[in-house]
Parts: C-alpha cells; sequence; structure tokens
C-alpha cells in the first residue's frame, strides 16, 4: 500500500507504465462502450454546437451535419474526464498550482527560445492549435483519435499520419531551434 | 451510464498522460528534436497493449470493433504534415 501511494505521488512515471495505463484504457474504451478514444473531434461537436446557436447557415453544410454532429458527445465527455485526470495527475505529484500561472517560469526551455514574455506564449499557443485542429480535421483524427486509436486496430490511416506528423514536427524543430539549444 | 464511462476513462486518460509529463511544452518538442524518446515510448506501449487486449478479446467473441478511422491516403498523409508543424510549436 505504502509502495502504490509513494508511486502515485511521484511526479514522472516511466513511459512505458503510463502506455500500459493509456493501452489498457483504450481496450475498456471498446469493452464498455464500443468507442474509441480521441481528443479533437470532440472540439468539433462542441465547435459545430456554438456554430450553430450563432450562425445556423455558414454551419448548415455537409461537414457539421454529417461527419461531426454537433452536440455533447461520449468524446466531450471524455474530454472533460481528461481534464479532471490531469488535474489529478498535477495534485497528486504536488506540482498543481491555483491562480495567475507564468507562463514562462515553468518552462526554462521555452524562455530561452522565445524569451520570457509571456504573451508570445499565448499567441504562438492559439495560432499552433488552430494549425492542429484544422490538420486533426483533414487526416480524421489527432494523435489520440488516429494514431493510438486507429493503430491499435492496426488502421493504414494512423500509420501514414504518424509518419507525416513525425516528418514534419522534426522539420519545424529544426527550423524553430537551429542552432540555438 | 455510457457518459460516467467516458467521465471515468478520460479521466484515467489524462492522468496517465499527466504521468508521462506529455502535458509539458519540453516534452513533446524535445521529442521532434530526438532528445527525448517519452512521446514515442508511450504511444507505442499503448498501441502494443491496446492491440493485445482488443485482438485478443475479439478472438475471444467478446467485442466486435468499432467503425475503424477511414484511410484516404492523401488526406492523411497531409492532415499529418500540416499536425506535426502545429505539435511542434505548441507542444501539445
Amino acid at each position: 500500500m505504502n509502495w502504490i501511494n509513494m508511486q502515485i505521488r511521484k511526479e514522472l512515471w516511466s513511459p512505458y507504465v503510463a502506455g500500459i495505463l493509456l493501452g489498457i484504457v483504450g481496450v475498456l474504451a471498446v469493452l464498455l462502450s464500443n468507442t474509441l478514444l480521441g481528443a479533437s473531434g470532440a472540439f468539433e461537436n462542441v465547435a459545430g454546437m456554438i456554430g450553430k446557436a450563432i450562425a445556423p447557415k455558414a454551419f448548415n453544410n455537409m461537414y457539421f451535419n454529417f461527419i461531426m454532429p454537433p452536440g455533447i458527445t461520449w468524446g466531450v465527455i471524455l474530454l472533460v474526464g481528461v481534464f479532471f485526470g490531469g488535474l489529478i495527475g498535477a495534485a497528486t505529484s504536488g506540482t498543481l498550482k491555483w491562480g495567475k500561472k507564468d507562463a514562462a517560469s515553468g518552462d526554462a526551455q521555452w524562455k530561452r527560445i522565445f524569451g520570457p514574455q509571456i504573451w508570445k506564449r499565448w499567441v504562438l499557443g492559439f495560432l499552433g492549435a488552430i494549425i492542429l485542429e484544422y490538420a486533426a480535421g483533414i487526416a480524421g483524427g489527432c494523435t489520440s483519435g488516429l494514431a493510438i486509436s486507429g493503430g491499435m486496430l492496426l488502421v493504414p490511416a494512423a500509420f501514414l499520419f504518424i509518419a507525416g506528423m513525425f516528418a514534419s514536427g522534426i522539420l519545424t524543430a529544426l527550423v524553430v531551434y537551429r542552432n540555438r539549444y | 451510464m455510457n457518459y460516467v464511462i467516458a467521465l471515468v476513462l478520460g479521466s484515467f486518460f489524462g492522468f496517465s498522460l499527466n504521468k508521462a509529463g506529455l502535458t509539458k511544452y519540453n516534452k513533446i518538442v524535445n521529442q521532434f528534436r530526438l532528445t527525448d524518446m517519452a512521446v514515442l515510448k508511450f504511444m507505442m506501449t499503448a498501441l502494443v497493449v491496446a492491440m493485445i487486449g482488443l485482438y485478443g478479446l475479439r478472438g475471444l467473441g467478446l467485442i466486435t470493433f468499432p467503425p475503424v478511422p477511414a484511410t484516404y491516403i492523401v488526406g492523411n498523409l497531409v492532415g499529418g504534415l500540416i499536425f506535426g508543424i502545429g505539435m511542434a510549436l505548441t507542444g501539445y
């Protein structure tokens, strides 16, 4: 019992152990709900819901009517769970902080590359997230929804996606970091 | 009931991501700089465990696979290429 307690309080697990946990979650999702895990789809469901309320004409297209129907789906609830899970994870390792967070202070590496300004972090995060979600829409899923969920069913799409993701990710990191770090 | 399952599974999902350190910018970016392989270790372990579980359970006739993500080569590849740019920029 003491040992378990100690493990839960550790801030960083071996990625293998955490991966085993996620694998079990992936199996349980299919076993209990007959659904695959995914994160990016939920944002589109919520966006569709908001869009249909504000500008029903603009959102009355095939994508939002059939491919990504708006509404509180299983994935949206899953995402709420992810939020709380992350919260619990941070709380158990004692790194949870309330109040205004100095976005740069927790990220020495970020600071060294982009400077100490917080607004840069926000702008880059916002723009990058738009790129992410747009790409997830094209590919039909994100890291969790396509790469992991698809990969565990041996879907070819997942491996194409992973190949593309790493090819451009490595290139982008090369461009951003050059010789600076 | 389905929503309760989603909430519980989601929290384990978030918990595992947090404990693997994948909620941090530098973990994700260092994967693409090839100086920290945590993302790949995490993803591939999850894949292998889930593959064994899912194909085993299907072999026993306990589950049928849900509709799988569609494969359309250009879309998946181009999506992945754009996704990598965003991922390396934000560290998501």
